[in-house]
């Protein structure tokens, strides 16, 4: 392979690598210690420990690539099994007892001096309503017998996670439907269905009108402050606060019809109810509109379990998490995530293109311009913590607060913009990543050629006219670069935002139908902080630790994306202006 | 810079255009200068919110009015420093309003319950009350109450002074020597005095409410003990269970009151000067001593050796002398500051832990006779000669100096001065312990073991990225080095934390194997590889060893896991962390510094490696080349000509790769168990300055010491990696200059 490169290349950097290499490859060198060397005396010993150490470089090199793909691997694996649905397996224990469930993994446990090392399995026993927890560690010289239930049945829940058994019974009120594990499953589809539209108008109820109503009812009653604190005429008050009194006296009769009717939706959707048994015998009534889902596993097959899979991950990425984000989905960190990366490049853009411009083509390069490009250059080095301090108290504390005392005065003390919200959380990441948009863009403004510029001022163009006609476009490869990796970074990075305006839990996305339809004020959720939240401070991390996989598995592959991107790019600008740079 | 020619008009730019040229021009560089001023602006925003830190304390007196009847022996004052309230030698409590010096209540507290005129006066530690002892040995305690209600926005404070307790201590009805008194919500009071006969009476009131009924029995429990003579001041603790006194020896006696009793006596000297002063700070742990030699101390309760039950009080701060023998001290309601005033008029304002003088002074009025120090600790008030001073205190950071951040403080509750970093507690009399001592050293820590992996894998695995490999693997390489580098740090930490953790702390022998057998293999594998045909290995680029080197390293883990529990049945008894325990005496912690090394290390890798990939692949061809043609081999061309000419860079790379891992905040929040401890043990945790601020900033009230010391922490922290940084950075372009002249 070598030997088919050019025998003269020119020399730059590549190529002289590529010659070394060639020469190190070509075992007379290697070997050739035999013969005088410069370096070195006992040249055969020498050699030999040259050629260890190298190898332990590599070793070095390599241990860096396993660790890499190894860490991929492993959120890759355990990320994207959280959605494949394993068998469900019955197992009868030696005391008769029976459990039913996923095996999860085969352990072995650590050998004490009175009991020898023996393996056990961790079943996903789910039942939590009824047993309490979620796993079971159960030792394989237990198990008298394993078989795989064709009625057994998972049922994914609103509540109490997943349930694990057979059914029994179906009810609608005190009507019995159907009986027996057969037939309710084949009546239980179109009951189901039922059930489920039912639910999801209530919910679209509760969310909508009565959201509605509730939202009008808080900003009259806030408007109502308003008057009181400001100054007006006693008569013109009056006036005023009743009209604003009537207003709200109306919006409640409404709410009370709407709250009627969703009490009446919620007495329906209770009536269908779903008896099941447990393996170990114990029956349960639960209401049919808690299921979200109901399958058997031994009935799917791998089709089956590639719709169930692919449902499942949709429901991932687009639906709202449940039981404190411990199941359900992760649409809202998705949205907040993707919403703050958005407006923090509104507003790093511009600054960081205009001070690139300024340092790279107006201002006088010397001494002075070269401390400030180093300085620029070590705050991308400056930690992200002491930018989400400095967020917390100029942004949310000075700035914040006094936005609060002008113009949101009637809800104090409760403060508006004098916490953390998506719009501090975005301008303390913009402030971060500067840096980095600065750095890229003076590369991209650095890298084109002059002969491109002088060509344009020669033809008349003032400067600017220069710039903006010939110069930003060649470099707005360089720009986005710095954009991209600017976003990456703002995509992943957690710790200022913890302090700005993360919550665990956000009421509402920043963006809804209620005027001003965007609230740069509410609190958002984040995929990183999802990360850090649901995985170090939930109750119960055993059953959440597979969809932390996932959503950590869901951040990588987003800013893996991004990087990967920004390096093409990055490599493409400097391939185009390699030659021409003179 | 536009180009335009005089002589014919015909090709001059339009005005138009050079206008806007020129406007581009200014908005331009004032933007990009704007923005960069701003940027630089952080500094200076968390300057100036750390600074008030260290501003000493402003005190300025405000008003003086005129005391209406005899000379006040107490004084109390409410939250708002509204009121004032008197305790007098005619027994009446008097109330000044102070906007308009009007009295505004009068109470007579011996008119209530008949009685002579009072010897002495006081107010008690942490009450809202007024005590007394009357010339027939009797002790009067009064609670003095300040309601606060609202008519509209205005705040109307009302005074009350609820009916007295009378204690009789001395049956015989002598006058009393040094007394004190104590009372608690419940109505419950003890009273201690010297009597007559040079014996220490302690008479106990109890109130018993009968839950049935609602009523309220009292019931009065009297105690004498011996006492040295002499006794000057005594003080009660707001528990009522220890009781302090001085002598005129310059002793100090504790007396520990149990069930009432005076009972355990211990005794400390504080030199021959007679004690003049006694007070407790909040909390009741410290005592502070003032001397007719105008000494001034702090003493605690120190247990006598660790473990025992023996405590004794220790000397553990002197405060400035003042010039006059201290006459009275009163402590704050709020933190451990305290004010003491002597009797040429000197005025003082301290603070205990910080071992901080705030402010000294004189009284504004002569011949002090009573001191408050107002409650929210922003006043206080001096009366004497018939007038009452008030004097605003403007002392928001008492508690910070450079020493209690930095050095080492002896507690409240310590056996010696340590370092300590506690910023919260249930309760209110809790001495806040903010040293940044220990959160510096588990910086350090975190950054250490981190750097120890990664260093030698980011510098050698570059080494050999730049020189041994062939290029068209590089093209592979950088890309995936810059997805580590890109990898966000709560993913790493998640995995750290979740992941590793538990599997090392089951397999940590298996761990230490690697260290050995993992270089092993890859020098095994390599030897082998060399004994292959060399037709077919020149079928391969060089540098594919690595790649092989992969899998070989796979293969050792996998097998160093395996290994690991044969490995600790032989080598470490079955279990390492009890082998670990009993042969070093270091403790385990799950999530430990071993973790958060090999997590933040693989964080750092990437940033070294690029840097130092730079500073290899960019040494002089000439010199490679020259020295591989005298003969050297590849290994001493990189180790004699490369290396040494690349060491600024790596220097700069390492350089680089610690400010990283200074600032890092998710992984070590999320891989250590972050309890600010002061170790080098690798198998336990610590608290990192960054991690610090991402735990306790949230709970920090807004402008509070706790908020300014956590930006103080992030202020060390911008200085140290923008330091680094910079001196790396500098380096690097002198290196780079270097190059372009070789």
């Amino acid at each position: 392979m070598p030997e088919k490169e050019p025998m003269n290349p020119p020399l730059t950097q590549s190529s002289v690598a590529e010659t070394a290499g060639r020469l190190s490859a070509r075992p007379s060198v290697r070997e050739s210690d035999r013969t005088a060397g410069l370096f070195g005396g006992h040249q055969q010993r020498s050699a030999i420990l040259g050629q260890s150490f190298t190898w332990l470089c590599g070793g070095a090199l390599a241990l860096n690539i396993l660790f890499v793909l190894g860490i991929l691997f492993l959120l890759a694996y355990h990320g994207l099994s959280y959605f494949w649905q394993k068998d469900l397996v019955e197992l009868t224990l030696k005391d008769g007892s029976k459990v039913l469930g996923e095996v999860w993994e085969v352990e072995k446990t650590a050998a004490t001096p009175e009991q020898p090392a023996q393996d056990r399995l961790r079943m996903k026993t789910g039942n939590r309503d009824v047993t309490g927890v979620d796993f079971a560690w159960i030792a394989t010289a237990d198990v008298a017998s394993r078989n795989k239930p064709s009625d057994a049945v998972l049922l994914e829940r609103l509540e109490w996670g997943n349930f694990h058994g057979f059914l029994e019974e179906l009810h609608d009120g005190d009507k019995v439907l159907a009986k027996g594990s057969d037939e309710v499953w084949k009546a239980f589809p179109a009951m189901h269905e039922r059930k489920r539209a039912q639910r999801e108008e209530a919910e679209a109820l509760e969310k909508g009108a009565i959201g509605d109503v509730n939202y009008e009812i808080e900003r009259l009653r806030l408007d109502r402050r308003k008057l009181d604190l400001e100054a007006h005429s006693p008569v013109e008050k009056t006036s005023r606060i009743e009209e604003i009194d009537r207003s709200i006296a109306e919006h409640e009769a409404d709410y009370q019809k709407l709250a009627e009717r969703l009490f009446q939706l919620r007495e329906e959707l209770d009536k269908g109810t779903l008896t099941v048994r447990t393996a170990d015998g114990q029956t349960k009534d639960m209401p049919i509109a808690n299921v979200v889902r109901a399958v058997r596993t031994d009935d799917l097959g791998v089709p089956g379990k590639l719709k169930l899979y692919a449902s499942r991950a949709w429901e991932f990425v687009s639906a709202d998490p449940r039981e404190s984000n411990t199941e359900g989905g992760i649409f809202p960190a998705i949205f907040g995530t993707v919403m703050m990366v958005f407006l923090m490049s509104f507003a790093v853009a511009p600054l960081g293109v205009l001070a690139a411009l300024y340092l790279r083509e107006y201002a006088k390069q010397g001494p002075l311009v070269r401390m400030v490009r180093i300085a620029v250059n070590n705050l991308a080095g400056v930690p992200s913590i002491v930018f989400g301090v400095f967020g917390l108290g100029f942004f949310v504390y000075l700035i914040g607060g006094s936005l609060d005392q002008l113009f949101y005065a009637e809800s104090l003390p409760t403060p508006t913009f004098g916490t953390g919200g998506i719009l501090w959380a975005s301008l303390t990441l913009a402030l971060l990543t500067v840096p980095v948009v600065i750095v890229a863009a003076e590369e991209g403004l650095a890298a084109v050629p002059r002969i491109v510029r002088e060509g344009s001022l020669a033809l008349g163009a003032t400067k600017f006219e220069t710039i903006r006609r010939v110069v930003i476009p060649a470099a707005a490869p360089g720009i986005l670069t710095g954009m991209i990796l600017a976003m990456a970074r703002a995509a992943g990075e957690v710790a200022p935002l913890m302090i700005v305006g993360m919550v665990k839990l956000a009421p509402a996305l920043p963006v809804d139908g209620r005027s001003p339809f965007v609230h740069f004020e509410r609190k958002f959720m984040h995929l990183g902080f999802h990360i850090f939240d649901v995985g170090f401070q939930s109750p119960n991390i055993e059953a959440t630790t597979p969809l932390v996989f996932a959503t950590a598995f869901l951040l990588i592959v987003v800013v893996t994306m991004m990087n990967l991107v920004a390096i093409s790019l990055r490599n493409h600008l400097r391939r185009k202006y390699a030659g021409s740079a003179v | 810079m536009s180009q335009t020619n005089p002589r014919s008009p015909s090709f001059e730019t339009p005005r138009r255009r050079l206008i806007a040229d020129r406007a581009a021009r200014w908005i331009v560089s004032a933007g990009g200068l704007a923005i960069i001023v701003s940027i630089l602006g952080i500094l200076a925003f968390i300057l100036i919110e750390v600074w008030p830190l260290v501003v000493g304390a402003k005190v300025r007196p405000s008003r003086q009015i005129a005391l209406q009847g005899p000379e006040a022996m107490a004084l109390i004052s409410d939250e708002h420093r509204t009121h004032v309230a008197t305790l007098a030698a005619d027994g009446h409590v008097r109330v000044f309003r102070l906007a308009d010096e009007k009295l505004i209540l009068d109470t007579d507290l011996l008119g209530l319950v008949g009685g002579a005129e009072l010897t002495g006066a006081l107010v008690p530690p942490e009450s809202q009350a007024v005590a007394g002892a009357t010339r027939d040995g009797r002790v009067v305690l009064a609670p003095v109450s300040f309601d606060v209600s609202f008519d509209g926005d205005r705040q109307v404070v009302t005074p009350s002074v609820a009916a007295p307790t009378v204690v009789e201590v001395d049956p015989e009805r002598r006058p009393l020597g040094a007394f004190t008194a104590q009372r608690s919500e419940d109505g419950s009071a003890t009273v201690a005095a010297q009597l007559a006969d040079g014996r220490l009476a302690v008479v106990r009131r109890s109130v018993q409410e009968n839950e049935m009924t609602g009523e309220s029995a009292e019931s009065l429990e009297r105690f004498e003990a011996d006492s040295p003579a002499g006794l000057t001041t005594l003080v009660m603790d707001a528990d009522q269970r220890n009781l302090y006194g001085g002598t005129a020896k310059g002793e100090i006696l504790w007396w520990r009151l149990e069930g009432g009793a005076p009972g355990g006596l211990t005794l400390a000297s504080a030199g021959t000067s007679p004690i003049t002063a006694l007070d407790l700070l909040i909390g009741g742990r410290s005592l502070v001593v003032g001397q007719e030699s105008g000494s001034l101390s702090v003493w605690l309760q120190v247990r006598e050796r660790a473990g025992s039950d023996q405590t004794s009080l220790v000397r553990v701060r002197d405060f400035p002398r003042h010039r006059a023998a201290i006459q009275e001290i009163t402590p704050s309601q709020r933190g451990k500051g305290f004010l003491a005033i002597d009797t040429g008029g000197g005025l003082g304002v301290y603070y205990s832990t910080s071992h901080r003088t705030l402010w000294t002074g004189m009284s504004p009025v002569a011949k002090a006779s009573c001191l408050f120090y107002a409650p929210k600790t922003d006043g206080m008030f001096v009366a004497g000669s018939g007038r009452l001073a008030a004097i605003d205190i403007d002392n928001p950071h008492p508690e910070v100096t450079w020493k209690t951040l930095f050095g080492k403080v002896w507690f409240e509750g310590y056996d010696r001065p340590e370092h300590v970093w506690q910023s919260s507690s249930g309760t209110d009399d809790f001495e806040q312990k903010l040293s940044l001592t220990p959160l510096l050293v588990g910086t350090l820590k975190g950054t250490f073991y981190s750097l120890l992996l990664a260093i030698p894998f980011g510098v050698l695995g570059a080494m050999y990225t730049s020189h041994f490999m062939h290029p068209s693997y590089k093209r592979v390489l950088k890309p995936l080095v810059e997805i580590m580098a890109s990898l966000p740090s709560v993913v790493l930490g998640f995995l750290a934390g979740l992941w590793l953790a538990p599997r090392i702390e089951t397999a940590m022998p298996g761990l230490i194997l690697m260290i050995v057998v993992l270089p092993a293999l890859v020098l095994l594998s390599g030897f082998a590889w060399n004994s292959l045909p060399r037709g077919f290995r020149n079928r391969f680029h060089t540098g594919t060893e690595a790649l092989i080197f992969v899998v070989v390293l796979a293969f050792g883990m996998w097998l160093c896991f395996k290994l690991s529990g044969p490995f600790e049945a032989t080598a470490f008894g079955g279990s390492f962390q009890t082998w670990l325990r009993e042969t070093t005496g270091l403790g385990y912690d799950q999530r430990n510094a071993v973790v958060v090394g090999l997590a933040m290390g693989f964080a750092v890798i990437p940033i070294i490696f690029a840097i130092a990939e730079d500073a290899f692949t960019n040494v002089p061809p000439n010199l490679v080349a020259g020295s591989l043609a005298l003969g050297a081999d590849r290994w001493q061309t990189v180790t004699r000509v490369v290396l040494p000419t690349a060491s600024p860079g790596i220097f700069s790379a390492i350089m680089i790769g610690f400010g990283r891992a200074v600032g890092e905040t998710m992984i070590v929040l999320m891989a250590t168990g972050n309890t600010p401890i002061m170790d080098w043990n690798p198998f336990n945790g610590f608290r990192t300055l960054s991690a610090n601020i991402a735990v306790e900033i949230p709970e920090a009230p807004h402008g509070g010491t706790l908020y300014r010391t956590l930006f103080l922490a992030a202020l060390l922290l911008y200085l140290i990696t923008f330091a680094i940084n910079t001196v790396a950075e500098l380096v690097r372009q002198r290196l780079r200059e270097r190059y372009s002249q070789l």
